[in-house]
């Protein structure tokens, strides 16, 4: 019955087709882009007080290792951040020399001093977030296995601002629970992350493999997939 | 010339204004309206009233053309606020928690997957008259299959509510399927709830694949006959609003929907070969859909669940209780539609009666297997579940001087009168040949159906094995309001479907027909006395009636179709 349709309809199964052809990659392709951590987590990097810790200076150019600010790194669950105490064993007016002399640092500092001064914690402002039904993140587990802190949060050495540098998903964490050789390094490697930065470097990955899976072996790492080792 | 034309008497009949058609042979205490004629030599007529193929097409276009009659709206309408009811539930439920619903930690699932399964199987029948019958030849399927289908396709509507709402979190319903995603989570591949997911998305798919594709010709019959209105210049109503002539807006639906079937040779060919694969796909879903659900209680360790019988039991009971279901719509269709009766005739409802009883036996045989495994087992567990969860009265109780009795024993006594009692009305031809007695029957098999699901989950659930943890059910008034809804979902998509769509496959109707056979004389068009001296004239010299198919004649050709829809244009 021509009567009903014009001619040009003939064209539109085609064409009704390849839209929802290309309409279905375009939604999978943009839920796949956009809806994950790896687009929305990314790159969050809240403003902090004093305009941050600057872990550049501090652990780059000072060389100071984690560990001195963040203690408990691989005695506890939680990666402590310091008291406004372990700042001032250093930034006590006149302990050190810049301190003394540079009225700009002194201006930079001065609400640890405030804060040491008047008991309160200093309001950092938290970077790396799991949801509520996860378990805290167990870093000493993670630290004694010898995973380093690079895997999970980046080269922070290089950081003037601390910002979020994996997903944190819980496809992140499986990606290395169902393959955690790649990821092991020397025991006393773990902080050192100018160290490392070049064996992760892609065009190492054999090398980094061959180290890994040998600490694997040592250790007997059996990273667990079971539902209860994150959540409650 | 001051008889009415053919067209105008049916028009009048579809409006009500006269009297339904008159079969050829008046109601007669043997052979009923005509159909029923019990002597093995004679085939019984499929289609009553002397009908010409052009009388098929008024007939079942007219019940969309001239619209079902007066009663459709209100029946519509009430049937459409008891199904606002559901989405209304549903939206309470997911803005306040499953816990609107009776569940505990016991019984954590009752009503939910009560009507899943029950839903799922209603729409067994529906398959397998469209699929197994259509293999086996079975002539008398093609004036119910459609509606069969239909009910299939609206089942399994009402039935994948249910799983996707009982999730508790109903945005997370996502998770029912295998997708990638951030969290590398998986359903877990080795459990039946997952194959569920799979076997019923893909019942769905291919009912509705079946349903859509048998319809294409009938669709295109309706096209153009709105089309050739529209060419005559025919008066028809209008839209408000928009002022589109209901013609054209018929042309332009049915035309969309019919995909540009023009009635010719090879679109026939493509058709009944299509048609043959689909049904060839569709015939394992008749075993494996309601199997695999079985699984979801199978395949557990819980006492009155884990059963190796569940897989035939299951589908058994579904098309026990689908051909109920499908019996329930057509009954009160066939009063409502006049001119119905000469093409789902007293034989049909006969035939589907003792569809009923057949596998009302092979339920009444699970339920009573079920009881003998448990004791012949020696499982002192599987036991308990039977005669202290189910079977065994209060007072019964007393009598025999037991402590315990069974809290639902009035749902497996239910179950038990409706699904294995009632059916066996059908030993009585009386009651066969009744339409009324069958609707009956098919109502108490519906409720013993609903009552069978409830008694496999609840009473299984609501005492396990510590007595500390057990506990009853109670539905709470949106357990029982979703039901509700959901049954008037159904009837709202059903009253869509006689509204807007054929009811009766027509080509394959009139492949069926007498005058379908290359051996028919139009001379001796009236069906029974043709039928009766067939054999004998020297025409039929086969012997083969004219209620048969021309396809019959020749049992290894495939269906033709030598006539196409008149009302074509």
């Amino acid at each position: 019955m021509s009567t009903i349709f014009p001619r040009w309809t003939n064209a539109l199964p085609t064409v009704m087709a390849a839209a929802l052809v290309g309409g279905l990659t375009l939604v999978v392709g943009g839920v796949w882009y956009y809806v994950t951590p790896k687009y929305w987590e990314v790159g969050y990097m809240p403003t902090q007080p004093g305009g941050g810790f600057s872990h550049q200076i501090h652990a780059a150019q000072l060389g100071m290792d984690c560990r001195y600010c963040h203690t408990n790194v691989d005695k506890s669950a939680e990666a402590n951040i310091p008291s406004a105490a372990t700042c001032m064993g250093c930034h006590t007016p006149g302990l050190l020399q810049v301190s003394s002399r540079s009225a700009e640092h002194n201006a930079k500092v001065g609400f640890i001093r405030d804060a040491y001064a008047t008991d309160d914690p200093i309001p950092w402002r938290r970077v790396h977030k799991l949801p509520d039904y996860v378990r805290n993140f167990p870093h000493h587990a993670h630290v004694t296995a010898g995973v380093s802190c690079l895997s999970c949060h980046g080269n922070i050495a290089r950081m003037p601002v601390v910002w979020q540098h994996e997903s944190l998903s819980m496809g992140w964490c499986l990606d290395c629970h169902r393959n955690p050789e790649p990821s092991l390094v020397a025991r006393e490697e773990v902080t050192r992350l100018f160290d490392l930065e070049p064996k992760f470097e892609p065009q190492n990955a054999a090398a980094r493999l061959a180290e890994g899976k040998k600490f694997w072996e040592e250790r007997k790492i059996a990273a667990p997939e079971n539902c209860g080792a994150c959540h409650y | 010339m001051s008889a009415p034309h053919p067209d105008e008497l049916t028009t009048k009949r579809l409006a009500g204004l006269a009297p339904p058609p008159i079969s050829a042979a008046p109601y007669d205490p043997r052979t009923g309206d005509g159909s029923l004629n019990d002597d093995p030599t004679q085939r019984p007529p499929l289609v009553l009233g002397q009908r010409s193929f052009h009388d098929v097409t008024e007939t079942v276009c007219g019940y969309i053309e001239k619209g079902p009659g007066k009663w459709w709206l209100p029946a519509f309408v009430t049937s459409a606020q008891v199904a606002g009811l559901m989405p209304l539930m549903i939206l309470y439920l997911a803005v306040t928690g499953v816990g609107v619903w009776g569940l505990n930690n016991q019984v954590d699932w009752a009503w939910d997957i009560t009507n899943f399964v029950f839903w799922i199987g209603i729409g067994h029948a529906g398959t397998l008259i469209s699929a197994i019958l259509c293999l086996f030849k079975q002539k008398w399927r093609t004036s119910i299959n459609r509606a069969a289908e239909a009910m299939t396709i609206f089942a399994v509507i009402c039935a994948g509510t249910f799983p996707g709402v009982h999730v508790g979190r109903i945005w997370m319903a996502w998770m029912l399927f295998p997708i990638p995603n951030a969290n590398a989570i998986w359903p877990n591949f080795r459990s039946p709830l997952l194959w569920d997911v799979f076997a019923v998305s893909t019942y769905a798919t291919v009912s509705l694949l079946f349903w859509y594709m048998g319809m294409i010709p009938d669709l295109a019959t309706l096209r153009d006959r709105a089309a050739l209105r529209l060419l005559r210049k025919e008066r028809s109503g209008r839209l408000p609003l928009i002022g589109l002539s209901y013609d054209r807006l018929r042309a332009l639906v049915y035309g969309v929907l019919s995909v540009g079937w023009r009635f010719s040779s090879r679109h026939w060919l493509n058709y009944e070969k299509a048609y043959l694969m689909l049904a060839g796909v569709s015939t394992p879903l008749v075993l494996s859909v309601h199997s695999i659900v079985s699984f979801d209680f199978a395949t557990s360790q819980l006492p009155g669940w884990h059963t190796t019988i569940f897989p035939p039991y299951f589908v058994a009971g579904a098309i026990f209780g689908g051909f109920a279901m499908v019996l329930m719509l057509l009954i009160p269709s066939r009063i409502v539609f006049p001119g119905m009766r000469d093409l789902i005739t007293a034989r049909h409802l006969e035939n589907m009666a003792k569809i009923i009883l057949a596998t009302g036996f092979m339920v009444g045989f699970a339920y009573g297997m079920e009881f003998f495994i448990a004791w012949y087992s020696g499982n002192s567990y599987e036991t308990d579940a039977f005669l202290y969860n189910r079977v065994l009265p209060p007072f019964v109780a007393e009598w025999i001087g037991s402590e315990r009795s069974a809290p639902y024993w009035w749902a497996y006594w239910t179950m038990i009168s409706c699904n294995v009692l009632s059916p066996q009305l059908f030993w009585f031809k009386s009651a066969r040949r009744s339409p009324a007695a069958i609707f009956l029957v098919a109502l108490l098999v519906t409720i013993g159906m609903w009552f069978e699901r409830f008694v496999i989950i609840v009473t299984s659930l609501h005492r396990a094995f510590i007595p500390g943890e057990w506990h009853m059910f109670y539905p709470t008034y949106v357990d029982i309001l979703t039901f509700v809804g959901s049954c008037g979902t159904f009837l709202t998509l059903y009253l869509l479907f006689v509204r807007f769509l054929p009811q009766f496959a027509m080509s394959e109707i009139k492949a069926v027909m007498p005058q379908a056979s290359p051996h028919h004389h139009p001379g001796h068009a009236t069906a029974h006395a043709a039928d009766r001296h067939g054999a004998a004239h020297p025409g039929g010299a086969t012997g083969m009636p004219p209620g048969l198919a021309g396809a019959a004649h020749h049992p290894g050709e495939p269906l033709r179709h030598p006539d196409q829809p008149k009302g074509g244009a």
